[in-house]
C-alpha cells in the first residue's frame, strides 16, 4: 500500500498533509471555541489605549518584554498576580512575547506612573542605571495614529462583537466622537507630564505617540 | 518524452536563488551581529533614530535569515535536487520555466518590500509572521507558484520512485501553506474605519488572547520545523551521499524517520506555552511530544553520520564533508537540547531567558547555515561549470564559523541559566534577592562574547560569498560535470 | 449535549485516532524490514537515485515502460 502511495505524488501529498495536520486538528477541537471568555469586569481598550498598543507593536516592545506572568512565587512576587486566560479576551493580537530582555509588563500599570514612563522612555538608563533599553525620543514627536486605532476598535466591534458602546463599556461612537474622546483622554495624561513640547502638541489637538503609549501601559493592570 | 543526449538540466533559476541566498544572508546576519552588540553596548541602539533601535531591527533579522537566507537556499536547492532526482529538466517545459522565474521575482520583490515595511514599523507583532496583510497575500501567491513548479516537475519525472529528499520538500510546501494561512488570518481594519483616515496596512488577528497565542506557537514552532528542519534534512539526504559518493546508510530508516517527524513535529508547539494560560493537557502534550521528537530527529542525523561509515578519511580531505558532518552533529545537539528545554521543570527556568535564542542559534548557525552553505558549495562547480576557487579559504571559513557558533551557544547557555536562576533567587527573609536590573547587568560579558561569536560567523559568511563570487568568475573551467566530490583548487 | 460529554467523546476519539496511527506506523516499519528480508522489495536501491542522477543515465525504475514489467 505504501509502495503504491510513494509513486503517486497526489495521493502521497494528501496523506502527508493529513499526517501533518493531525495534531492541529486534535488540539483545536473543541477547546478552541470555549477559550477566551473575558473575566468579569474586563473592559476593551479605549481608542487612545489601542493607539498606544499599536505603538507598542510598531516598535516591537514585545521583542524584549513579556506580558505573561507565570504561576510561580518568584514571578507573582515580582510582577503581581499570575495571568488568567480571560484577561486577554480583547487582545488582538496577543502580545505575550517570548523573551524577557526587560521585565514583564502585564501589570505594569499597577506600579509605574505616567511620570516614570515619560522619563524612562526618553532615557531609560537615567531612570534605571545599567539599563540596556534603547532610548525612544521619537515617540515624543511622532503622532499616534488615532484614526487607525478607531478603525481597529470598530473592526473589533463589528467583526468580533467586542462590547464597545455597551453599558459600562468604553464608548466608541462615530469617528468624530471617538477622536474628541481620545483627545480628552490624552489631555488627562499630558497634564501629568512635564515635557512642554508634548503639552503644547496635545493642547493644539495633536497626540504624540508617547501619550498613547503611556495610556496603554497604564491600562495594563 | 524520450531522453535525448543534448538535453541538460537547467540551472538558471538555481543561480538566481543562489544569489539571493548570499545577498539576504549578508543582510540578515549583519543585522544579527548589530543586534547582538546593541545588547552589550546599548548606545548602539540610538545611532539611526527610530530606525536603528534593537526592537525595530529584530523582526528584520529574524525574517531576513529565515525567509530571506534560508528560504532562498531551500528554493535554490529544490530546483537543483528536484530536477536531478526526478530526472527531468526545466528546459523541457516552457510553462514550468516561466512559473519558476515568476516564483523567483515575486519572492525577491516580497522580501525587499518586507525589509522596507518592517523597518518602517509595519508589523503584526506575531513572531516570524510579522509581515502585514498585503505582503502576506503576496507570499501566498509565490508559495502557490512554488507548489505549481514542484508538482509540475514531479508530474514530468522520468523516475518512477520519488526520492526521500523530495518528500521533505513536499512536506515543507504543504505544512507551511497550512500553517501560514491559519496563523495569518487577520482582518484589515481599513474596511471598518468609517470616515476615519486610517492606515491601509493595519490589520488585527482573527483570534484573541490565548487562542491567538496557541495558533501563533503552533505556527511558530512548526515554521521552524518546516523551514529549518524538513527541507534541510531533504538537502543533506541529497548532498552528503552525492558529495561523498556513499549510498545512504539505510534508506528504510530515512523513510521511517520521515513519517515519524511528520506526525510528531506538529504536536510540539505547545512547549512554547508552558505555564501559560492555554489548557493544561496541551502543555503536557507539547512537552511529551517534544521528547518523543528526539527519535525521528536522531534517526535522520545518525543515518547521515553512518553514511560516512568506512569513509571517514573524507572528513580530512574535504571541507565540504566537514560542513555537512558538523551540520548533522549540530542537528543532533539542538534536537536533544530542545526536548530538554521542553521538560516543564527545565522550562520554568529556561523560558524567557537567553538560553532560548542560544538554542535557536546552535540550530540555525550550525545546522541550517552550514547545510545551506555546503549545498551551495556543492552546486557551484555544477552550475557555473567551474572549479571551486579556494579550498584553503573554505577550511578557514569552517573553523572560524565553528568557533563563532561555539562562542555563541556557550555564552548564551551560561547567560540563560544565570538569569533564570537569579530571577527566582530568594534571600533568607523570603524576599527576592535580585532586582531585575541586576539580572541584566550580569549578562554584559556574555552578550559581548555572543556578539564576537556572531561576528566570527559573519566574517566566515563573507568568505563564503567571496569564494562563491570568485568561483563563478575566475574558477578553472571544468570540461565535464564532476560526479561525486566537488573539485576545488587549493 | 453538554460541553462535558462532548469533551469526553472528543477525548476518546483522539485517543483511538492516535492509537490507530501508532499501529499504522509500527506496522509500516515492520513491513518494510520484512519485505527487505524476504527479498520482496529492495529499499536500499533507492539511494542510487542520488548517486546516479545525470539526465542521460537510465532511470532506476523508468516511469514510461512499454515492455519490461518487473517490480
Amino acid at each position: 500500500m505504501f509502495h503504491w502511495l510513494e509513486q503517486r505524488p497526489f495521493f502521497f501529498a494528501v496523506m502527508l498533509f493529513l499526517t501533518v495536520a493531525f495534531a492541529g486538528f486534535v488540539e483545536a477541537i473543541p477547546d478552541f471555541a470555549k477559550a477566551s471568555q473575558p473575566v468579569v469586569g474586563k473592559k476593551p481598550f479605549t481608542v487612545l489605549q489601542l493607539a498606544g498598543k499599536q505603538v507598542y507593536i510598531k516598535d516591537s516592545c514585545n521583542a524584549c518584554h513579556s506580558q505573561l506572568i507565570r504561576p510561580f512565587k518568584a514571578e507573582t512576587d515580582r510582577y503581581g498576580m499570575y495571568s488568567l486566560s480571560g484577561e486577554y479576551a480583547y487582545d488582538r493580537p496577543f502580545v505575550w512575547g517570548s523573551k524577557r530582555t526587560g521585565p514583564d509588563l502585564h501589570r505594569v500599570g499597577n506600579y509605574r506612573t505616567t511620570e516614570w514612563h515619560e522619563n524612562h522612555m526618553m532615557d531609560p538608563a537615567a531612570v534605571v542605571p545599567g539599563s540596556i533599553m534603547p532610548k525612544y525620543p521619537h515617540m515624543f514627536t511622532n503622532l499616534a495614529d488615532i484614526a487607525t486605532a478607531y478603525a481597529n476598535a470598530n473592526t473589533q466591534k463589528a467583526v468580533f462583537g467586542v462590547p464597545y458602546d455597551k453599558k459600562g463599556m468604553p464608548k466608541l461612537g462615530t469617528w468624530k466622537e471617538a477622536k474628541a474622546q481620545a483627545l480628552a483622554d490624552a489631555k488627562k495624561i499630558a497634564s501629568e507630564m512635564k515635557n512642554q513640547q508634548v503639552k503644547d502638541m496635545v493642547a493644539a489637538g495633536k497626540i504624540p505617540e508617547i501619550v498613547a503609549l503611556i495610556a496603554y501601559l497604564n491600562s495594563l493592570k | 518524452m524520450q531522453s535525448n543526449a543534448q538535453l541538460e538540466y537547467d540551472y538558471s533559476v538555481v543561480k538566481l536563488f543562489t544569489f539571493t541566498t548570499i545577498l539576504f544572508g549578508i543582510i540578515g546576519m549583519t543585522i544579527g551581529v548589530i543586534l547582538a552588540f546593541q545588547l552589550a553596548f546599548p548606545e548602539l541602539s540610538n545611532l539611526a533614530g527610530e530606525y536603528g533601535t534593537f526592537s525595530r531591527l529584530r523582526p528584520l533579522h529574524t525574517n531576513g535569515v529565515a525567509f530571506g537566507f534560508t528560504l532562498s537556499g531551500i528554493f535554490a536547492t529544490w530546483y537543483y535536487v528536484g530536477q536531478r532526482t526526478l530526472k527531468m529538466s526545466l528546459k523541457e517545459s516552457k510553462f514550468l520555466m516561466r512559473v519558476a522565474k515568476l516564483h523567483f521575482w515575486l519572492y525577491f520583490i516580497t522580501i525587499l518590500l518586507a525589509v522596507v515595511t518592517l523597518i518602517s514599523g509595519y508589523t503584526t507583532s506575531k513572531e516570524y509572521a510579522e509581515l502585514e496583510w498585503p505582503l502576506d497575500l503576496l507570499v501566498v501567491v509565490w508559495w502557490v507558484l512554488w507548489g505549481v513548479a514542484m508538482f509540475g516537475m514531479i508530474g514530468m519525472r522520468r523516475e518512477r520512485a520519488i526520492y526521500v529528499s523530495i518528500w521533505y520538500y513536499m512536506s515543507s510546501f504543504l505544512a507551511i501553506a497550512m500553517l501560514y494561512i491559519f496563523n495569518n488570518m487577520e482582518v484589515p481594519t481599513f474596511f471598518w474605519s468609517g470616515d476615519a483616515p486610517s492606515s491601509l496596512m493595519h490589520s488585527i488577528s482573527m483570534y484573541a488572547g490565548t487562542n491567538d497565542a496557541l495558533v501563533q506557537w503552533w505556527y511558530g514552532h512548526n515554521a521552524v520545523a518546516f523551514v529549518f528542519t524538513a527541507p534541510i534534512i531533504g538537502m543533506i539526504y541529497y548532498y552528503l551521499p552525492k558529495e561523498s559518493g556513499q549510498p545512504v546508510f539505510s534508506y528504510k530508516l530515512s523513510v521511517l524517520a520521515f513519517w515519524g517527524l511528520m506526525f510528531v513535529y506538529l504536536w510540539a508547539g505547545g512547549h512554547h506555552l508552558l505555564y501559560s494560560t492555554v489548557p493544561d493537557w496541551m502543555q503536557t502534550m507539547g512537552s511529551t511530544m517534544s521528547v518523543v521528537l528526539i527519535l525521528p530527529s536522531w534517526g535522520s542525523a545518525i543515518n547521515m553520520l553512518l553514511t560516512m561509515k568506512g569513509e571517514w578519511q573524507q572528513l580530512q580531505t574535504s571541507p565540504l564533508i566537514k560542513f555537512m558532518i558538523l551540520a548533522s552533529t549540530f542537528y543532533m545537539l539542538s534536537t536533544i537540547e530542545g526536548p530538554i528545554q521542553a521538560i516543564k521543570s527545565v522550562n520554568a527556568i529556561a523560558h524567557f531567558t537567553d538560553w532560548i535564542p542560544g538554542h535557536v542559534h546552535d540550530g540555525v548557525l550550525g545546522w541550517v547555515g552550514f547545510m545551506v552553505i555546503a549545498g551551495l558549495y556543492h552546486m557551484a562547480p555544477r552550475i557555473f561549470k567551474r572549479e571551486l576557487y579556494s579550498k584553503k579559504l573554505m577550511d578557514t571559513q569552517f573553523w572560524l564559523q565553528t568557533t563563532g557558533i561555539v562562542l555563541y551557544f556557550t555564552s548564551m547557555w551560561i547567560a540563560g541559566i544565570t538569569q533564570g536562576m537569579m530571577w527566582r533567587a530568594y534571600d533568607d527573609y523570603g524576599s527576592l534577592l535580585y532586582s531585575f536590573i541586576d539580572t541584566v547587568e550580569v549578562l554584559h560579558p556574555y552578550y559581548t562574547l555572543r556578539g564576537i561569536g556572531g561576528l566570527f560567523y559573519l566574517i566566515g559568511f563573507f568568505m563564503f560569498a567571496f569564494n562563491m563570487y570568485k568561483t563563478a568568475t575566475s574558477g578553472r573551467v571544468l570540461e565535464r560535470e564532476p560526479e561525486y566530490a566537488s573539485p576545488m583548487a587549493s | 449535549m453538554s460541553q462535558e460529554t462532548l469533551m469526553t467523546f472528543a477525548g476518546y476519539g483522539k485517543f483511538f485516532l492516535t492509537l490507530f496511527i501508532f499501529i499504522m506506523f509500527y506496522g509500516y516499519a515492520y513491513s518494510i524490514y520484512k519485505r527487505q528480508r524476504t527479498g520482496e522489495r529492495d529499499f536500499e536501491k533507492y539511494s542510487n537515485l542520488v548517486l546516479n542522477d545525470s539526465l542521460d543515465s537510465a532511470p532506476l525504475e523508468p516511469r514510461y515502460k512499454k515492455q519490461n514489467k518487473n517490480d
